[in-house]
């Protein structure tokens, strides 16, 4: 069987060769990600502990909201419908083939045959389709995956394994959208289940399922015995190596990598600086980088109230500070610095280093021509007795003691133009309060999803508006039609020079308007034990998988 | 939030404790009952006291939080979540309703013995204590006992040994008694299990795995009881009583043994319900360095997550377990120290 395709407009991608030939993939593609020096034949049989750092998840049911903890552990037992490969191409996954019609308000996908969830349920059309009715439902909760398919109007079965899908506008993202955990599918027959019991074990065709969870202990997941779904570039078929995994939870970030040196656990998630660093020089200990996707770490200003809404006075700022220094210093080399709103793994990224460079002098002078004219006793900068004072609310929950060093030094470098940086250090909620209340001047706020059109939640002005919960995406609060349109636009077209060239101008816009600051990338560092092979993060977004690790005893 | 540090203690007798001892005497003018029937009562009247005013202050000090329940339920870092999630889970959770509404709907339940489901964990908030109040308790037990071991050694041995050896003791003491639990924590698993790998930096309810978590918390505890101890049993060293014994021949050891260490530990019993209420807050650092399930780590998640359930269930536990520890310091304390029988 080929799933070499075209839609009648262009072709979306080029056939990635037989399903039957999966496994020969494998070669070209595990280079890059995994470990390079796989001495040996895979191993069958063992258990692997992983300790994340990241928040424990309060639902193992990515759909049931939708953030990053549960990505990181719904990757080994739950999967999407394509996935990305390391080039950035859509390879198959549970999906076979998928056509856009001419217009763009449909799509069909043709599942891979003979795939059962672990409940035994089959994977088929009326699977996909509930899947994406739960997702859409409010009782779900969901709110990345909901996000995702927002466009989605409808989900036909045509037959068997043939789903149409009918869209409210075309949808550009969509393939992006579907190769993200928090749309990956689950048994049908599971999610009628009550969401208790399904945020509990959630059911999936992955290569391991849950079987225990004792919350803030571990995760236990045991090897899928008769898994055969592999995505496309996995290096090989079959049921994983691993017989079982034990996901535990070690919030601190010491002792996760003390228990790694000891050999309590193989594989470390949040790795800081230091520790990778140190673990450069130790012969037992690997590192993987895989950065997140979606949005760079940057800093976004706020232009919807003094000083910010001078755009003299956030040139200004950008040209005060002092970002490289800080970054080199206190990363130890684990992070480079960004010029782009976008992640550096995304394809379509767009950097302007030439807009970010450190002047002191030019800062001054912008602030001079701004009406900052005046300084206080401290040093800082007046107009209209008015201190040139600056919030900025961090998130301890989202900020890593680097970052947040980072910012220290920031605000050094920004007092000697003169500005004023009011750090505020606050747990999430608290944080996500002086959002809100539009208490901030700068904020750093992650956002991960696979593709560009993540700048559509970011800068669209409709992300401006808040949510009754109080939060937006949209948090320079930069409103411009031009934008508004480009955006919109990008997200409609599925011609990829044209795509191309949208997503450009409106990275263009965002950088010359000064709206952000750049920092680096979103960083995702995993150290693991070399007795590990195999390892390798999904290029989709950078969740590590275990299907094709093994170890060495 | 929890303090992340407890807080200084006061030496002496914690107030708490004469407090309770309030109603007992008011009771007693009017009503006449045996002494330790009234004693009883006034323990219990003072414990649902207490038990009150936990829930009343967490309920609405979480509330002045800023941020929204509603979307920590939903959330966490880069989600947002739609206004139809937003609106069901504000249906489902109650939170549409006035806080006043809340608050006695909270209560109500709290009466029945139902402390509701934790938003962040959706599970019984009875079945999450269950399963996390164990290993605290382990914990904190194993603390108190190593802490009062150490004291004592240590007040033992300064007090048959000299000046100098009472100089070294009481600057060990203030040492330990000033250490941050989360410095000493990553102090402990550098040395014991980065450097020497002698022990695990993951803690489990194993002995080998209980070592460094239990000395985290007692070596601070262990500090501050010993600088009471021990100047207690000095005094008591001195006390005439000691002379008299010293007279009839006793030699120091016997008089330590047979006389001063009761004295020493009578302000160590009095101040244990104290000590085991900072081994709780402690228990929250403690708990989250070492990746260890308990009441400490739930309550850190449950604060962060806005959970209102889960905090208030895990602060009655903890405000339950404090007043039991204190009544049962009070039965010891009346047991060692036959003058308070009397009163």
């Amino acid at each position: 069987m080929s799933f070499a395709f075209r839609t009648p407009r262009r072709a979306v991608m080029t056939a990635a060769g037989a399903a039957a030939a999966v496994v020969l993939l494998a070669g070209c593609s595990a280079g890059g990600t995994g470990s390079e020096e796989n001495a040996g034949e895979p191993v069958s049989g063992g258990n692997l502990v992983y300790a994340t750092g990241d928040a424990e998840p309060t639902c193992l049911d990515p759909h049931v909201g939708g953030n990053y903890p549960q990505a990181l552990a719904a990757s080994q037992y739950l999967e999407p419908l394509v996935s990305k490969n390391v080039d950035g191409e859509f390879i198959p996954w549970l999906a076979s083939e998928w056509q856009e019609s001419e217009d763009g308000l449909s799509w069909t996908f043709t599942l891979r045959e003979g795939v059962q969830f672990t409940d035994g349920t089959p994977l088929n059309a009326e699977a996909v389709k509930a899947n994406i009715e739960h997702v859409q439902d409010p009782e779900t909760a969901s709110s990345t995956g909901y996000l995702a398919l927002q466009k989605i109007e409808s989900a036909e079965v045509v037959d068997d394994l043939t789903l149409k899908l009918n869209l409210k506008a075309p949808d550009s993202a969509l393939l992006e959208s579907f190769s993200m955990p928090w749309v990956a599918l689950q048994s049908p027959k599971a999610l009628e289940r009550s969401q208790e019991e399904n945020c509990a074990a959630p059911v999936g065709t992955g290569p391991f399922m849950v079987e225990d969870w004792v919350k803030q202990d571990s995760i236990t997941m045991v090897r899928n015995e008769n898994y055969n779904s592999p995505p496309a570039d996995a290096a090989h078929g079959g049921p994983a190596y691993l017989e079982s995994i034990t996901w535990k939870f070690i919030p601190e970030s010491a002792t996760r990598y003390a228990a790694l040196q000891a050999g309590e656990v193989h594989v470390i998630d949040n790795a800081q600086p230091d520790t990778i660093a140190a673990a450069e020089n130790n012969d037992v200990i690997k590192h993987l980088d895989a950065p997140r996707p979606g949005a760079s770490n940057r800093l976004e200003l706020n232009t919807s109230k003094a000083p910010f809404n001078d755009p003299l006075v956030r040139e200004a700022f950008v040209r005060a500070v002092n970002v490289n220094d800080g970054v080199s210093s206190l990363f130890f080399g684990t992070a480079e610095r960004s010029y782009s709103p976008l992640s550096s793994v995304e394809p379509l990224g767009y950097s302007d280093e030439s807009l970010f460079g450190h002047d002191p002098a030019e800062a001054n002078r912008l602030l001079d021509e701004a009406g900052w004219t005046e300084r206080d006793a401290e040093g800082y900068r007046v107009k209209d007795g008015e201190r040139l004072s600056l919030e900025f609310p961090v998130s301890t929950n989202q900020s890593i003691p680097a970052e947040q060093s980072l910012f220290e030094q920031l605000q050094a470098t920004a007092k000697e133009a003169g500005f004023e940086i009011k750090l505020n250090l606050l747990d999430l909620s608290s944080w996500y309060g002086a959002l809100a209340e539009n208490d901030y001047n700068l904020v750093s706020a992650p956002y991960t999803k696979v593709g560009p059109d993540v700048l559509r939640i970011l800068f669209h002005s409709d992300s401006t508006v808040p949510a009754p919960s109080g939060y937006f995406a949209n948090l320079s609060q930069v409103k411009l039609d031009e934008l508004d349109e480009i955006l919109t636009k990008g997200s409609e077209t599925s011609d990829p020079a044209e795509r191309a060239a949208l997503y450009e101008k409106a990275q263009q816009i965002v950088l010359e308007g000064y709206y952000i600051l750049p920092l680096y990338d979103q960083q995702n560092h995993f150290l693991y034990r070399s007795e590990v092979s195999g390892l390798r993060a999904l290029p989709t977004v950078s969740t590590p998988t275990f299907y094709d690790a093994w170890l060495n005893s | 939030m929890p303090g992340s540090t407890p807080e200084q203690p006061v030496p002496g007798r914690p107030t708490v404790t004469d407090g309770d001892r309030g109603p007992a005497r008011i009771l007693g003018d009017s009503v006449r009952l045996p002494t330790t029937v009234r004693w009883l009562l006034a323990k219990v009247l003072g414990a649902v006291f207490v038990l009150w005013a936990v829930a009343t202050l967490i309920f609405f000090g979480i509330r002045l939080i800023p941020g929204d329940p509603a979307e920590a339920i939903l959330g966490g870092p880069g989600s947002q979540a739609s206004p139809e999630a937003l609106e069901q889970v504000r249906r489902d959770y109650g939170l549409d309703q006035p806080l006043l509404a809340q608050y006695f709907t909270q209560l109500g339940r709290l009466l029945q013995g139902d402390l509701g489901e934790s938003y962040s964990l959706r599970m019984p908030v009875a079945e999450l204590l269950g399963n996390q109040l164990p290993g605290t308790l382990l914990l904190s037990a194993l603390a108190l006992l190593v802490a009062w071991l150490l004291a004592l050694g240590l007040a033992c041995w300064s007090t048959l040994n000299g000046k100098a050896a009472a100089v070294v003791a009481s600057g060990l003491e203030i040492a330990a008694a000033a250490v941050p639990h989360f410095w000493l924590a990553s102090i402990l698993i550098l040395l014991f299990s980065n450097t020497l790998g002698w022990l695990p930096p993951v803690s489990t309810n194993s002995a080998d795995g209980l070592v460094l978590p239990v000395l985290a918390l007692a070596l601070p505890l262990a500090g501050f009881l010993g600088q009471v101890m021990r100047e207690s049993m000095l005094n008591a060293m001195t006390s005439p009583f000691a002379l008299s014994a010293r007279a009839r021949g006793e030699g120091e050891t016997g008089v330590l043994f047979r006389h001063a260490l009761r004295h020493a530990a009578l302000p160590g019993i009095a101040l244990s319900g104290w000590a085991f209420g900072s081994l709780l807050s402690g228990a929250v650092v403690v708990e989250s360095i070492f990746a260890r399930p308990g009441l400490g780590r739930t309550l850190l998640n449950a604060v962060t997550l806005r959970d209102i359930p889960l905090v208030t269930g895990v602060a009655l536990v903890s405000a339950l377990a404090y007043v039991l520890v204190m009544a049962a310091s009070d039965v010891a304390e009346r047991a060692a120290d036959p003058r308070l029988r009397a009163a």
